[in-house]
């Protein structure tokens, strides 16, 4: 895959380290999709296997990792179909206990909701014809939908959707089996046109597999347990407080709380007020709040995304705008026992030196990925706990990749 | 956009001055893609220049190139400047041709030309003149691309004539006008409709939008009131979409419903030229006047013509007002720019590139309008990314975490600090099965074992002997001080340092980390177990003799010259180790905060030398700022000090945030915590965020594995997932119950319900009662199975509810989609979604 290394540029910038870049020919896989227009989201299943991409030719098409087919990066067709009467603009999968389900919206000023279903046999068909059925159009919204999300799978079977108008949908399946059905839960208005969302996707009701650790504790570790509720807060009362409880002003490890994030592409120079939102849910009154503290982002948002948080302590937000803003999230309990969400700037990434589109999270969380109008896919990665640096640039058409050497450098020198 | 018309044969002191400013309006530079040439374009302002571009990647530039980008540049081919007042230019769109132009200049002429020589000549075109009756400015020429022998011609006002001459250029009596449109009327722009033959839009008169059929050109076939006249263009998508301006407005027009445009964009400043790309759909580009930059409209476009639009800019790399542009026909966004000062720039409009990163490692974005790249966990690429969730998903794979002896797992690690942890818990788990610490957590921290965390003054439960050691092996008679206590000792044995004491056990160590390669590690040790001799020989013939050397010079006098000069020198060696033995031997009254500080040497090794060398008060500050140190850098290695207890959920918290490693922590968690602190939220937080991600790698078996271990450890049994009950009774059928009603030894037989003695249903396959072997493979009785093997288990389809020996299930899905039993069409296999993706 690699043909062969050259140093790109040496610069020395004065009064700092010379930064040396060097630069790897390699190609990645490109897959022709065949859509006739402008491809606006690209979606993967839970496990990655399956992918759906939207386009403004009003398509949807699913692909399968067919890990043996060698053209097409191992992507094949599966299905294609029109979906919408305008341009598609995102798709997005539901976890797979819910079925092969899709939610797609679009320019057309609707959602809608797709299911994969094997169809009745007959008798020209031996092996079991699947394709996708629309389930549910979903036709509240007065403009253009920009952005749908399934929730993470333990809050059941819910969708967000936002509009040009700036009003956020939560719509929820009582039954999950019925997919004809969706209740719409809320309506919350924001501000300005909404042009994208993301859930926290670390919120999940199935933590604790152990399910009575705390009646069971052996008075002979008495001292255990007491170091031990130091650090769980053993005053924990689901019922009257929906956080953990701890001693002092620290944060909460354990996420607790759904939430959702909502940017805005809001351009007018009058708009003075920031172009993120973020949703909280209150299970007290079971409504979404907004909260108080919003990170401040000033300029148009074109995505914005949480981070897996897979044991990590604290949430967060990447924000795709003129260049990318990441901000953590953690919630705080005061000594009166009052909570509270800190939403604290984490970093700006601006090598992109132009509007970013897209921002995208590896399964940890601990890596980024992001598309800029320069043309380039950019990996940034958190070094040292606190600084995040760009580990690699690609060039749109993967013909190239951009290594900074004092990663990464001596490294990939020695491997190949 | 002229004054006046202009005549060039008559001219007073006014059109004089009306002149040299048609000069300095003539002077813009205007730049144009040959329609037919992939490489080809020309530029004119007085003069026409005809340029052919290159790719730099092919071939070197020449000195006298121009360079268009990073990755483009041009030379230039020809020249004409046979024509001074060119008003507008368009090139003979037939594939395959060569260049012909059709120049509209200021007094109405309409000169074909060709650079030099071509096959036009032969044809008689090249040279051609296509003159009005009546002179006056050209202000549009178009060639008809569905019939190229057409020229449609857009002129000023003249009084009874017309101000649309549409030409056939390869009539036989010479070129004649085929249709003549607009009788003392004004044209300022028009194009061909492209789906429709024929068609023509023309902006007239500053009032209105006509389109024309030249089959029958005397009425309009359609027709607008607007102001927006200028620079009418046809979408080359859509059949229906047009696109003109005025003064700092673009309309969009629809000629479906004509009457008004769908949509106005108003710009901050006056459009001089707007043109449609012809390889994107509904993308059109406008140039405003003084501007640097070049605005895109994207049109989004629904069937019941409804519109919006997505505005945005680029600024080609020129830095210089931009006078005119062009889109490459057949290139996907691609662009030439040409500014006041006549440079030229190529751009590519990059779209917005999308891009998703799949749980699966990969990463897929969007190039171009159509394409999609991908980069996957299984190039070579994907590993410099640092994506640590393919180094889990690998070391998962390998079973780590699970391994039965904990030091395995650090087989299947490259990275140091979790070797470390975990051959130290290995040996730790050894040292308490064996007996040789007894502590209630199996693997207990230095600090558990010393009593830092205990409530109870550490001086009462610690009491150290201090002896005076003497260097042995040099002649001086120097000695340390060393301190030694019998919970000193055991804390030592889990630094794995417990040789310190022994001369011979100390020789052995040095010996085996000699063999290891680690020389100045080795001369440490020996240093620190005061065997001065052994490392001076150990140095001495390696590269670091020199520090052999110094060594051998030893001596305690507190102000030697020696002592001076390794002071000096010291800081100066690259080692660690080595700078410890230095700070080691020249250290003021035990004052070793110099060989604690040296943060490059094994903590192992630092807490072994505190061990050692510290007093009772001095020890227990240094590890209890060590402790705080290492948790806040999230330094695994600060197990060893925290021990398997509840002040290592830090420490572990901060590694998971920095790294990531959620696999790492949860497993360390699940196999070492005591129970009562695997089941705090905190651990069970790890454990499930582990699991969630082992389920969406598929990696399901290993999940399992992972949950029998895990739930070995906790103090609640999993509980009963399915309970089967008699169809007939609504018993249940339980096995564990016939065994205890029948005596371990004797196997029930359990094809019938053991309450009410109806038989349990049929398999679908070989119709033999559940309960029974699948006969496929008999079962031989002495194998040692001691359960009923799963090939004898029920299965069934959750959907139809049919099922059987699940041996026998199994078999027959190989090969068919449906139910095996007859009349039920339930495509069982299908169904699962599961094994559909798998496949």
């Amino acid at each position: 895959m690699f043909k062969l290394h050259y140093w790109v540029s040496s610069c020395a910038i004065p009064g700092q380290l010379e930064l040396k870049f060097y630069s790897t020919m390699f190609i990645s896989h490109s897959v022709s999709t065949d859509h006739k227009d402008l491809i606006h989201d690209v979606a993967f299943d839970h496990y990655g296997k399956r992918m759906a991409t939207c386009s403004s030719d009003q398509f949807i098409k699913v692909w399968e990792m067919d890990s043996e087919n060698v053209i097409d990066g191992g992507w094949k067709l599966s299905a294609t179909w029109k979906a919408h009467s305008g341009s598609v603009w995102k798709v997005t999968w539901a976890h797979p206990e819910f079925g092969q389900v899709l939610a797609s919206c679009s320019f057309d000023r609707t959602a809608a909701v797709w299911e994969e279903i094997v169809s009745e046999p007959n008798i020209y068909a031996q092996t079991g014809q699947k394709h996708w059925a629309k389930r549910t159009t979903l036709v509240d919204s007065r403009t253009s939908v920009m952005d749908i999300k399934f929730a993470p799978k333990s809050m059941g079977l819910l969708l967000a959707t936002c509009s040009a108008d700036g009003i956020i949908r939560i719509y929820e399946a009582p039954d999950v089996m019925n997919l004809a059905q969706w209740t719409l839960q809320q309506e919350v208005p924001c501000k300005y046109q909404a042009s994208c969302i993301s859930w926290n996707p670390s919120y999940t009701r199935e933590r604790r597999c152990v399910k009575k650790a705390f009646t069971k504790i052996p008075n002979s570790d008495k001292k255990e347990a007491d170091e031990r509720s130091e650090f769980d807060g053993s005053e924990e009362n689901p019922m009257k407080f929906p956080f953990h409880v701890d001693k002092g002003d620290k944060y909460i490890v354990i996420p607790e709380v759904p939430m959702l994030a909502v940017g805005s592409d809001e351009n007018s120079s009058t708009a003075n007020s920031s172009r993120v939102v973020i949703l909280h849910y209150s299970s007290y009154v079971r409504r979404w709040h907004k909260l108080d503290s919003v990170p401040s982002v000033a300029d148009p948002v074109h995505d914005i995304t949480f981070a897996p948080r897979l044991g990590r302590s604290y949430d967060i937000l990447a924000v795709a705008t003129k260049d990318i803003k990441l901000f953590t999230i953690c919630q705080l309990i005061g000594t009166t026992g009052s909570s509270r969400f800190e939403v604290t700037p984490f970093a700006t990434l601006e090598d992109h030196n132009s509007t970013v589109w897209r921002v995208s999270w590896n399964s940890v969380g601990n890596v980024l990925a992001s598309s800029g109008d320069d043309g380039c896919v950019r990996i940034w990665r958190l070094n040292k706990q606190t600084s995040w640096k760009c580990v690699g640039t690609i060039k749109g058409d993967g013909r190239r990749l951009i290594l900074p050497e004092v990663i990464n450098g001596g490294m990939a020198l020695a491997k190949h | 956009m002229p004054i006046t018309d202009f005549h060039g044969n008559t001219m007073d002191l006014h059109s004089t001055l009306f002149r040299s400013l048609l000069e300095m309006s003539s002077v813009r530079l205007e730049v144009l893609w040959s329609p037919v040439h992939r490489d080809k374009f020309i530029t004119w302002g007085t003069e026409i220049f005809l340029y052919e571009t290159f790719e730099k990647f092919d071939e070197k530039p020449k000195f006298d190139d121009i360079e268009l980008s990073e990755n483009s540049g041009a030379r230039l081919l020809a020249t004409n400047s046979n024509y001074h007042y060119v008003k507008c230019v368009d090139i003979y769109p037939l594939k395959g041709s060569e260049i012909l132009m059709a120049i509209g200049q200021a007094n109405g002429k309409v000169s074909l030309t060709s650079f030099g020589p071509s096959s036009f000549d032969r044809l008689g075109v090249n040279g051609m003149d296509l003159i009005p009756k009546h002179a006056r400015q050209c202000n549009v020429v178009s060639w008809c691309h569905n019939d190229p022998q057409l020229i449609a011609t857009g002129l000023d006002r003249y009084r009874s004539d017309h101000c649309i001459l549409v030409w056939d250029i390869r009539s036989r009596t010479g070129p004649t006008t085929t249709a003549e449109l607009g009788l003392s009327d004004m044209a300022h722009s028009l194009s061909w409709l492209q789906d429709h033959h024929k068609t023509l839009v023309v902006g007239m008169n500053n009032k209105m939008i006509k389109m024309v059929d030249l089959r029958d050109p005397s009425k309009a076939a359609n027709s607008s009131q607007t102001k927006a006249v200028y620079g009418v263009t046809a979408a080359p998508y859509s059949n229906c979409m047009l696109a003109s301006y005025v003064e700092s407005q673009v309309a969009i027009w629809d000629i479906r419903a004509f009457e008004k445009p769908v949509l106005s964009l108003q710009q901050s400043k006056p459009i001089t030229k707007v043109l449609w790309c012809p390889t994107r759909n509904n993308l059109l580009g406008s140039l405003q006047r003084d501007s640097k930059s070049i605005h895109l409209h994207y049109i989004q476009q629904m069937e019941e013509l409804d519109h919006s639009v997505v505005e945005r800019s680029i600024k080609p790399g020129v830095s210089g007002q931009i006078t005119s542009f062009s889109w490459h026909p057949n290139d996907e966004n691609r662009l030439l720019a040409i500014t006041l000062s006549g440079s030229l720039t190529d751009t590519y409009v990059s779209e917005r590139i999308t891009l998703n990163w799949a749980q699966s490692a990969n990463i897929v974005w969007t190039h171009g309008q159509r394409t999609l790249q991908s980069v996957s966990c299984t190039d070579s690429i994907y590993d410099l990314l640092g994506d640590i969730s393919s180094v889990m998903k690998r070391r998962a794979s390998r079973g780590y975490g699970l391994q039965v002896e904990l030091e395995s797992n650090a087989e299947l690690v490259d990275d140091e600090d979790l070797k470390l942890i975990w051959n130290w818990l290995g040996a730790t788990r050894k040292l308490s099965d064996e007996g040789a610490i007894n502590s209630i957590p199996k693997h207990p921290g230095i600090r558990s074992i010393l009593g830092i965390d205990k409530t109870t003054p550490i001086s009462l439960t610690m009491k150290s002997e201090l002896a005076f050691v003497p260097f042995s092996g040099i002649s001086c008679n120097a000695s340390a001080k060393i301190y030694r206590s019998e919970i000193r000792d055991m804390a030592l044995k889990l630094c794995n340092w417990s040789f310190i004491h022994n001369p011979a056990q100390l020789l052995k160590t040095v010996e085996t980390l000699e063999s290891a390669g680690e020389i100045t590690k080795a001369a440490a040790v020996a240093v620190f177990g005061l065997q001065l001799k052994t490392a001076i020989d150990l140095l001495s013939v390696t590269e670091h003799n020199t520090v052999s050397m110094a060594l051998s010079g030893y001596n305690n006098d507190k102000d030697s010259v020696w002592r001076q000069a390794c002071t000096a020198s010291r800081l100066k060696l690259q080692d660690p180790y080595l700078r410890a033995i230095f700070a080691f031997l020249t250290a003021d009254s035990d004052n070793y905060n110099l060989v604690l500080e040296e943060e490059d040497m094994a903590v192992t090794d630092r807490i072994a030398f505190a061990l050692s060398f510290l007093s009772d008060s001095k020890m227990i500050e240094y590890l209890i700022q060590l402790t705080d140190q290492l948790t806040a850098d999230g330094n695994l290695a600060g197990l060893i000090l925290t021990g398997m207890c509840a002040t290592s959920l830090p420490l572990l918290q901060q590694y998971l945030d920095n790294t990531g490693d959620v696999q790492s922590v949860a497993t360390i968690a699940m196999r070492t915590f005591p129970t009562p602190l695997l089941e705090c939220n905190r651990s069970q937080y790890w454990i499930s965020s582990y699991r969630e991600l082992l389920d969406m790698w598929r990696m399901w078996n290993h999940r399992a594995q992972f949950d029998i271990q895990h739930n070995s450890r906790t103090s609640t049994r999993p509980e009963q997932q399915i309970y089967v009950t008699c169809n007939f009774c609504g018993k249940t059928l339980s096995t564990n119950q016939f065994s205890r009603n029948k005596g371990p030894f004797q196997r029930a037989k359990v094809s019938c319900c053991p309450h009410c003695r109806k038989p349990q249903p049929r398999c679908a396959i070989c119709l033999v009662n559940m309960g029974t072997p699948s006969q496929s493979d008999a079962v031989n009785p002495n194998s040692g199975t001691k359960v009923n093997p799963f090939n004898n288990w029920y299965t069934w389809c959750q959907s139809c509810r049919h099922g059987g020996h699940s041996e026998h299930i199994s078999q027959w899905f190989e090969g068919h989609q449906e139910c095996p039993v007859t009349g039920c069409t339930c495509r069982c296999l299908s169904l699962d979604a599961a094994s559909g993706a798998s496949v």
